[in-house]
């Protein structure tokens, strides 16, 4: 489960790494529905907020408004901008300038993104920028922790091009983490005098939250190193927490219950209600539509529909212990434009008899307006054969032949339209 | 021979009288397993199929050390009752198979290594992330192979399987040389079909799972597999993300294995950055790419197949005669 940035500075707060001072503006609540006040009220919220922080913080000339969504590239994409507030510091901002904040937020809403919440967050004084991670490590069964001194870009291209600007400790899961480890990392980034302290500090803090939270991984790029009142400090720029899916329940157990499925973390209604099934989904625009069983096999056709010039509506798993849920992925399905659906399977625990009964059940239901291509097999599929075709279906069972037949439906039904 | 496990590895099996644990049990047996002892805390003194249930692994341990315990009787009938020692004793189980939920596998992974068994297999699908690391920890500063979770176990077909394999289906699970070592379960159902379809068969089958960190990983097994006389190559069934299938063309450039060897990896064409699939299966800038997996599997000198289908011909190009296995 990624957090939204704001979620995760939540947890940073909760762990003592300094944040900014922020507001929070939602657009839509977390199940989906829009607050309230339409745009209109989302830009007055977002004035309102900046004059808070301004009044909040000595000082202030700027806010930073940061579109909440989970997407690389926000800074480019125009999603995080600077807008003058009134300030009450000595150099007594033009009072006017609170308006520059819903202008910004307005422009920011007009880029077309679905977005949740705006975060207003006060402009630190920047000087240098740090990177700071910590991951799992599978392969030495430990986990990693990376620190640069370039930070604020992405760490994919630093680590491609200057490889020796990224420093890395790898921490053992029974030992922990060692203060000699997190001390070593500030001293190996050239920080001196007390960013040493800070910064250490800092590595324990964010290693507190990705244990505690069982994170896959949590992220402060870039940690801004403050001069603003002639002291240094770090604060977070960013948070980007990943929290494993596998740990919900334990940490929901352990009274962490803000971790909870939402509309607001899904891109389709059809891909939040098969998360809500535990039914994996992805959504596409393509016009063929996945209906298999077992990641692997799933993975692969989805290749063979690319390879045999098809294209992708929607990956959907209905293996495992899903394999009885055939007329609830085939609803999912059907909620999208695809022309076809194609449905290969090749299971053990997830019979074959068992899912060819729920398709046909399914088609009898649901009277799907599409065609229906099936290739399904493993334990129980001579049975499976016979209730396919007494139900008027043309088994495959070359994984292969079914996707070239689905695509061959698609392009007909391509034609079709044009026709 | 084969690797891991073989018909006379005794094992215990851990959630053996839960409704998973007792129907795969019997499947276990019925492919030739040695099952000696089950463990479910509360039903010690019960009988699976004829296989004495105990407390924990530590007191199933003791109980086989005595000699107290015969092995199973595989003429026994499902529920009948073994006499102890009818059969000559197998010593204590030496390799373990776990029917325990995500949440309780670290313990029972824990309980298995406490009493000394070093070949630990486990199924489960959903380990938490920070549990998969200490397993694997711990697992590899005792010197012992665990495989899974997210995975269907390991087989060697007519001789033992620590899982849940179809192996009554023949053109799968047929008894042969090559080696093979898959993260994902029914599409190697598929693959192995594709190789058995051209005349081969399966010498051990090792499904080390679809999570980003399975307990032991594809170029670990590669040293069995080259010593083991009865595989001839290698069949990997991978996919995108992660670093396995690098570390396989690490451990061929480095002449540590030497069969031939081909490859599937699935995902070519997944879309970056999105979960699609296994929890390991998600590239997230250029490392884990198919791509990168091929060029790599490549230049060490395997033959890399981007469709099932290609894999049996492949095999064939490289391995003409396979050796048959009665």
């Amino acid at each position: 489960m990624k957090l939204f940035e704001f979620q995760g500075k939540e947890l940073f707060a909760g762990a003592g790494i300094p944040v900014p001072a922020s507001r929070l503006v939602r657009i839509s609540e977390p199940d989906g529905t829009g607050v309230p006040g339409g745009i209109e009220g989302v830009l007055a919220r977002v004035q309102g907020a900046s004059a808070e922080l301004a009044r909040e913080v000595p000082g202030l000339r700027n806010v930073v408004i940061k579109a909440q969504l989970d997407m690389g590239g926000r800074g480019k994409a125009g999603l995080i901008r600077v807008a003058p507030v009134n300030g009450t510091g000595p150099d007594g901002a033009d009072s006017g300038a609170t308006g520059a904040a819903g202008t910004v937020a307005r422009e920011i809403l007009d880029k077309g993104y679905t977005i949740p919440a705006l975060l207003i967050e006060e402009a630190a004084q920047i000087g240098q920028e740090l990177y700071l991670s910590i991951s799992a490590e599978p392969g030495n069964a430990c986990y990693v922790i990376l620190a640069s001194a370039e930070g604020g870009v992405d760490i994919e291209e630093l680590a491609r091009t200057r490889p020796e600007a990224i420093r890395r400790v790898q921490v053992d899961p029974f030992r922990g983490l060692q203060g000699h480890q997190s001390r070593g990392l500030a001293y190996d980034l050239g920080l001196t005098g007390p960013l040493v302290g800070q910064f250490a500090r800092l590595v324990e803090q964010l290693w507190s939250v990705f244990t505690q939270y069982e994170a896959e991984l949590a992220e402060i790029n870039p940690v801004f190193v403050t001069d603003a009142t002639g002291a240094p400090g770090l604060i977070a720029g960013d948070a980007k927490v990943i929290i494993d899916d596998n740990s919900l329940g334990r940490l929901n157990r352990a009274g962490h219950g803000q971790f909870q499925l939402t509309r607001e973390q899904y891109d389709s209604d059809a891909a939040y209600e098969s998360a809500l099934e535990g039914i994996p989904y992805v959504q596409f625009d393509g016009d063929i539509s996945l209906m298999c069983a077992g990641a692997g096999l799933t993975t692969t056709v989805f290749d063979l529909v690319n390879y045999e010039g098809g294209s992708v509506a929607n990956y959907l798993e209905f293996g495992g212990p899903n394999y009885n849920k055939a007329q609830r992925a085939m609803e999912l399905c059907l909620k999208n434009r695809s022309s076809v659906i194609l449905i290969v399977t090749f299971g053990t625990i997830a019979r074959a008899d068992v899912m060819a009964e729920g398709v046909v059940t399914a088609i009898g239901n649901l009277k799907p307006d599409r065609p229906i291509v099936t290739c399904i097999r493993g334990t129980g599929e001579e049975e499976a054969d016979r209730t396919l075709r007494t139900a008027g279906l043309e088994p495959l069972y070359d994984t292969e032949e079914a996707v070239r037949r689905a695509v061959a439906l698609a392009a007909s039904a391509r034609e079709g339209v044009r026709s | 021979m084969s690797i891991y496990i073989d018909q006379t590895t005794p094992i215990i099996v851990q959630g053996i009288t839960g409704k998973e644990g007792s129907f795969w049990t019997n499947h276990m047996i019925e492919m030739g397993a040695t099952v000696v002892a089950g463990v479910t805390p509360g039903k010690e003194g019960e009988l699976v199929r004829g296989v004495p249930v105990y407390h924990s692994v530590r007191r199933a341990q003791e109980a086989l050390s005595s000699g107290a315990v015969g092995a199973h009787d595989p003429a026994a009938a499902p529920g009948s009752v073994t006499t102890p020692a009818s059969v000559a004793a197998p010593g204590p189980a030496r390799a373990a198979m776990l029917f325990v939920p995500p949440r309780f596998t670290k313990d029972a992974v824990y309980e298995a290594l406490d009493a000394g068994i070093t070949r630990i297999v486990t199924i489960a699908d959903g380990i938490p992330l920070h549990d998969q690391i200490e397993i694997r920890a711990a697992a590899r500063s005792m010197g012992a192979q665990v495989v899974g979770g997210n995975t269907s176990g390991v087989i060697s077909p007519g001789k033992s399987m620590l899982g849940i394999f179809p192996y009554w289906i023949e053109r799968v699970y047929r008894p042969g040389t090559i080696g093979v070592m898959t993260r994902s379960g029914s599409l190697t159902n598929e693959v192995t079909a594709m190789i058995v379809e051209k005349g081969f068969g399966v010498s051990t089958l090792i499904g080390v799972g679809g999570d980003p960190v399975p307990g032991t990983r594809f170029a670990e097994f590669l040293p069995a597999f080259e010593a083991d006389p009865e595989t001839e190559g290698v069949v990997i069934v991978g996919e995108l993300g992660g670093t396995m299938e690098e570390e396989v063309a690490e451990a061929i450039a480095a002449r540590l294995f030497t069969k031939p060897l081909v490859a599937f990896i699935g995902g070519r064409t997944a879309p970056k950055g999105k979960r699609m699939g296994h929890a390991g299966a998600i590239v997230t800038g250029s490392a884990g790419t198919v791509a990168a997996k091929t060029e790599a599997l490549t230049a060490a000198g395997a033959l890399v197949a981007d469709r099932p289908s290609k894999v049996g011909e492949m095999l064939l190009s490289l391995i003409p005669a396979p050796r048959q296995v009665s």
